[in-house]
């Protein structure tokens, strides 16, 4: 079943003689439950497609259909909404809100729906993440893997159609890399999440399924691993 | 969660949140406080209405007969009526049924319309407008002018200082939004905050601004208890209704004030917000040639955070400005108003007169006081006279050399200088002295005293030289004629006056001669011989004027003492009007005075506007300046040496609206100076250099303060602490 689907996405920066292409015709289709890696040099333009794909950003042309929504004709609360309640984005630097607890931080997605959170699948998920003891710390209070185990708790908490994560090691050891890796892997497996990475690190691409390849804006590979 | 979030960060952020609830609370006191001044002034104005006119609410004129005053009793919206020698005055119920039910009343009752009188002076009050009320009633329009003008301000202020605050925290609302919170989410919780740390500087404000304004109101009861003797007291009060509009205004103000930033920062995408540091920018390379050349590289950061501010500091800058322009030219003008008036006005007449007496609706032949007047003591001198009008030909060939020369009649508007076949019909206004005064004038201008003709003054003004202050006068006349033929204003009657002299100087009088009219040709004649001429010549004014000058130097008691002694000789006798030199200079000082404090104001709002916005801005950025100090410091910047930058920006702040209007201000005082002809020297004697020196410095402590809140804020910088932020990718 396809659960993303880009036709001809085009995204392009700036004006007149400024313009950048970042996207330059990408078309791609992703089914539910597969663990995508995309993998490209920097500015290749693999952060812009995930913000598109993650209604954090608009392409210029092209359609972008995630779950059966076109993103492209959603007015910004429309999209806001849609991120809430079908995609879970995690970045490199976990932005999580200082002020707020882990717990509250994780719950966010359902408290802006003012809905009660499911007891059992939270506790699953901060159980499998590992983070069921930090409940109550403050973001600052954390390590940087647990940070990020916290924003990836965030980001399932809705049982989101798309999972995307920017860089999700790339601030972090190679111990806490593997682990979130192995956890997002957990996530697609048990949860039959489907997950989209972004990375530019071999090594974490290779446990991927799939990985697509970007250069100038446009993907030139698109592998099959299993 | 709002609730959570937005608790926790009032909570942690103290000095962010005092920059919102200070400005709030001011605001509140400052609206609360002219609704409250308003309410009173309206208040006292009823009052005043009320006891100067009477508070009836419409009036049936002439005499009422039994029958119409019970129709008028009767009419179910009528409270009261009372019966005078104008009319019947009514009293409503309701100010609202006055124009409705009054005709009413006057139909049934069988009143001629034009019987019916309104006191649309007092209903206006209760902004109630009748069709022909054509006078301007403008202390409602005024008031709400003002309350707009008010709040525009405090707008300008408080939505920096929410601006500011929430910009803090862009990037939060940044992760807010990316992972689903709506615009309206997001802006509803910036209502929510804004209402949480606003309600009670709101009620404070509120509270101490009505408590301001009737004490403000107890005050100017004691300040003008004795300037204005007799004045109605007003009694300081206040009314529930009154606070409802006040915190309306104040929550609107306030309101609008989070509109504006939330509404930006809500439609903010994601992106933008989480790439947002907050740290400031500079969107391309500036030059900051002059302040890295005194300062050194302290002074290039310095100059550079000023630019990357520039934007939020606009408001602050442009108030700062014109604050300090509007204070400076404000002064130089009354500087030079004074000195104009003081010259044109109070010194030119210091020796000529102390009391002037306006005899009503009299005429100076048929006044017998004059000798009583002029052997009182302390009077030195008292002229008493009248001014008729009249008018008088002139041929070219009796016009002197010296008015020919710039160009004779050739300037002259015909209504100054009508041509005529024989030459040109002029205005030759007639002053009428009493004899005696009439005989010293003779002697003052060295002829034998003569009571049978007149004295030309025969002067004229070189209209050419356009400077007023130091005018060239030459010969009007050739002054070969031994009688002058005086006609009657519009008519051709003529009366034939021997010319005892023609002299250039004046009897000493308060008055101009040919100032608005260059070419009248003044006569001075003795009221023996106007005896004989006004049946003639006629055209006199209603009034006769007497000007007294007491003792050299007199003080306003000696004065107050000749004018009471006039009184009591011809106060029961006459309609009379008095004015006192020494009194008039006073009078005019605290008016000037009370203009400066009005005007002076209005340049202190600005500047609390200015000021404000330094506050707000300093001490809302102070996260962003703590990273931005952060760097400096982990690429080896002292403490001592940031704060030298700090200061630096203060400095650079605080002179820049001074550099910035003080060439402006110049120009503008040059220009008065221009066209009032007064030499600079005479203006730089007496410029307000101290006002103005205490406005600058005002500045400068209000920038400075600014400045050292915000250094204690940031100025104790933990460097691990501020470079584990995560924002600082």
């Amino acid at each position: 079943m396809e659960i993303l689907k880009c036709e001809e996405v085009k995204k392009v920066y700036g004006a007149g003689s400024n313009q950048v292409a970042a996207l330059n015709g990408v078309d791609l289709s992703v089914s539910k439950g597969e663990f995508v890696a995309v993998v490209g040099a920097s500015g290749s333009g693999k952060s812009t497609l995930l913000h598109i794909l993650g209604s954090v950003d608009k392409p210029t042309s092209g359609t972008v259909i995630v779950d059966g929504t076109d993103l492209s004709k959603l007015n910004p609360t429309q999209a806001a909404i849609f991120r809430r309640r079908k995609v879970g984005l995690v970045y490199q630097f976990y932005n999580l809100i200082p002020t707020l607890t882990v717990k509250k931080n994780i719950l966010l997605p359902l408290a802006l729906d003012k809905r009660k959170p499911n007891k059992d699948y939270f506790e699953k998920i901060v159980t499998s993440l590992g983070i069921s003891d930090k409940l109550e710390a403050l973001p600052g209070q954390l390590s940087g893997g647990q940070q990020q185990r916290a924003a990836i708790a965030r980001s399932l908490i809705y049982r989101p159609a798309l999972f995307l994560a920017d860089e999700p090691t790339g601030n972090l050891d190679q111990k806490n890399s593997k682990e979130i890796i192995d956890m997002l892997k957990l996530s697609n497996r048990s949860l039959e999440q489907t997950v989209l990475l972004i990375t530019h690190d071999e090594k974490v691409a290779l446990e991927a399924e799939r990985i697509i390849t970007i250069e100038d804006g446009r993907i030139i590979r698109d592998e099959r691993r299993r | 969660m709002w609730k959570d979030y937005s608790a926790d960060f009032i909570k942690n952020n103290r000095s962010a949140s005092l920059s919102v609830r200070l400005p709030a609370f001011i605001s509140a006191l400052l609206l609360s406080l002219l609704c409250g001044l308003f309410y009173n002034a309206w208040k006292y104005e009823v009052e005043r209405i009320k006891l100067e006119e009477g508070g009836w609410q419409s009036r049936m004129t002439g005499e009422l007969n039994d029958e119409q005053i019970e129709a008028i009793k009767n009419f179910a919206t009528v409270k009261n009526i009372v019966i005078n020698d104008t009319g019947t005055d009514i009293y409503f119920d309701h100010y609202r049924d006055v124009l409705s039910d009054t005709p009413r009343i006057a139909r049934l009752a069988g009143i001629l319309p034009e019987k019916v009188e309104y006191h649309y002076q007092l209903l206006s009050m209760y902004l109630i407008r009748g069709g022909e009320d054509a006078a301007p009633r403008l202390i409602f329009p005024m008031f709400l002018l003002i309350t707009a003008l008010a709040s525009l301000s405090l707008i300008i202020i408080i939505h920096n200082s929410f601006a500011v605050s929430m910009n803090e925290r862009i990037r939060q609302f940044g992760i807010f939004s990316s992972i689903g919170a709506t615009p309206g989410q997001i802006r509803i919780c910036l209502f929510q905050e804004a209402a949480v740390l606003c309600t009670v500087p709101i009620l404070a404000g509120n509270l101490l601004g009505i408590g301001g304004s009737m004490g403000l109101v107890g005050l100017s009861n004691i300040l003008l208890e004795n300037q204005i003797p007799g004045r109605h007291k007003a009694i300081p009060g206040y009314h529930p209704l009154v606070l409802a509009p006040a915190l309306l205004i104040t929550v609107i103000t306030i309101w609008i004030s989070v509109w504006l930033p939330a509404r930006k920062l809500s439609r903010l995408t994601p992106l933008e917000a989480i790439k947002n540091t907050g740290e400031l920018e500079l969107k391309r390379k500036k030059k900051s040639g002059i302040s890295a050349l005194l300062f050194g590289v302290e002074g290039e950061l310095a100059a550079n955070a000023l630019k990357a501010q520039s934007r939020s500091l606009r408001t602050a800058s442009l108030a700062l400005i014109f604050s300090f322009l509007a204070f400076t030219v404000m002064q130089c003008f009354f500087t030079i108003s004074g000195i104009s008036t003081r010259e044109t006005y109070f010194e030119k007449y210091q020796d000529a007169w102390d009391i002037m007496v306006t005899l009503k609706d009299t005429d100076i032949d048929g006044f017998e006081k004059t000798k009583e007047i002029q052997e009182l003591p302390g009077v030195e001198s008292a002229v008493v006279y009248q001014k008729a009008t009249a008018k008088r030909k002139i041929t070219e060939e009796e016009i002197s050399e010296e008015m020919k020369a710039f160009g004779g009649f050739s300037h002259a508007p015909a209504h100054d200088a009508a041509r005529i076949q024989e030459g040109w019909l002029v205005n030759a206004p007639i002053i009428i002295l009493d004899d005696v005064s009439f005989s010293d004038y003779c002697r003052q201008i060295g002829i034998q005293p003569q009571l049978d003709g007149a004295v030309i003054r025969n002067q004229i003004r070189d209209v050419t030289n356009p400077d007023f202050r130091h005018p060239k006068f030459v010969p009007y006349l050739k002054g070969e004629n031994i009688s002058s033929a005086v006609m009657e204003t519009g008519n051709e009657n003529t009366a034939e006056i021997p010319v005892l002299a023609y002299t250039g100087e004046a009897p000493v009088l308060r008055e101009e001669y040919a100032t608005l009219d260059y070419y009248e040709l003044v006569h001075f004649i003795p009221v023996s011989l106007w005896k004989e001429l006004k049946e003639q010549i006629g055209g006199m004014e209603k009034d006769t004027s007497i000007r007294i000058l007491g003792k050299k130097n007199a003080a306003l008691e000696e004065l107050n003492t000749i004018q009471n002694e006039i009184h009591e000789r011809i106060g029961s006798e006459y309609t009379v009007e008095y004015e006192n030199r020494i009194q008039d200079y006073e009078t005019n000082n605290k008016q000037i005075q009370g203009m400066k404090v009005v005007l002076g104001s209005f340049c202190v709002l600005l500047g609390i506007i200015g000021a404000g916005n330094v506050f707000s801005n300093t001490l809302g950025f102070a996260g962003q300046r703590k990273r931005e100090f952060a760097r400096y410091l982990s690429v080896g910047m002292t403490p001592e040496e940031i704060r030298k930058m700090f200061c630096i920006e203060a400095l650079v702040l605080a002179i820049r609206p001074i550099l910035w209007a003080f060439p402006l201000a110049v120009i503008a005082v040059g220009y008065m100076l221009k066209i009032s002809y007064l030499a600079a020297g005479e203006f730089l004697a007496e410029a307000p250099f101290f006002s103005i020196t205490v406005f600058i410095l005002a500045i400068f402590g209000a920038v400075a303060l600014a400045y050292y809140f915000a250094w204690k804020s940031v100025g104790r910088i933990n460097l691990t602490e501020v470079l584990k932020d995560d924002s600082m990718m």
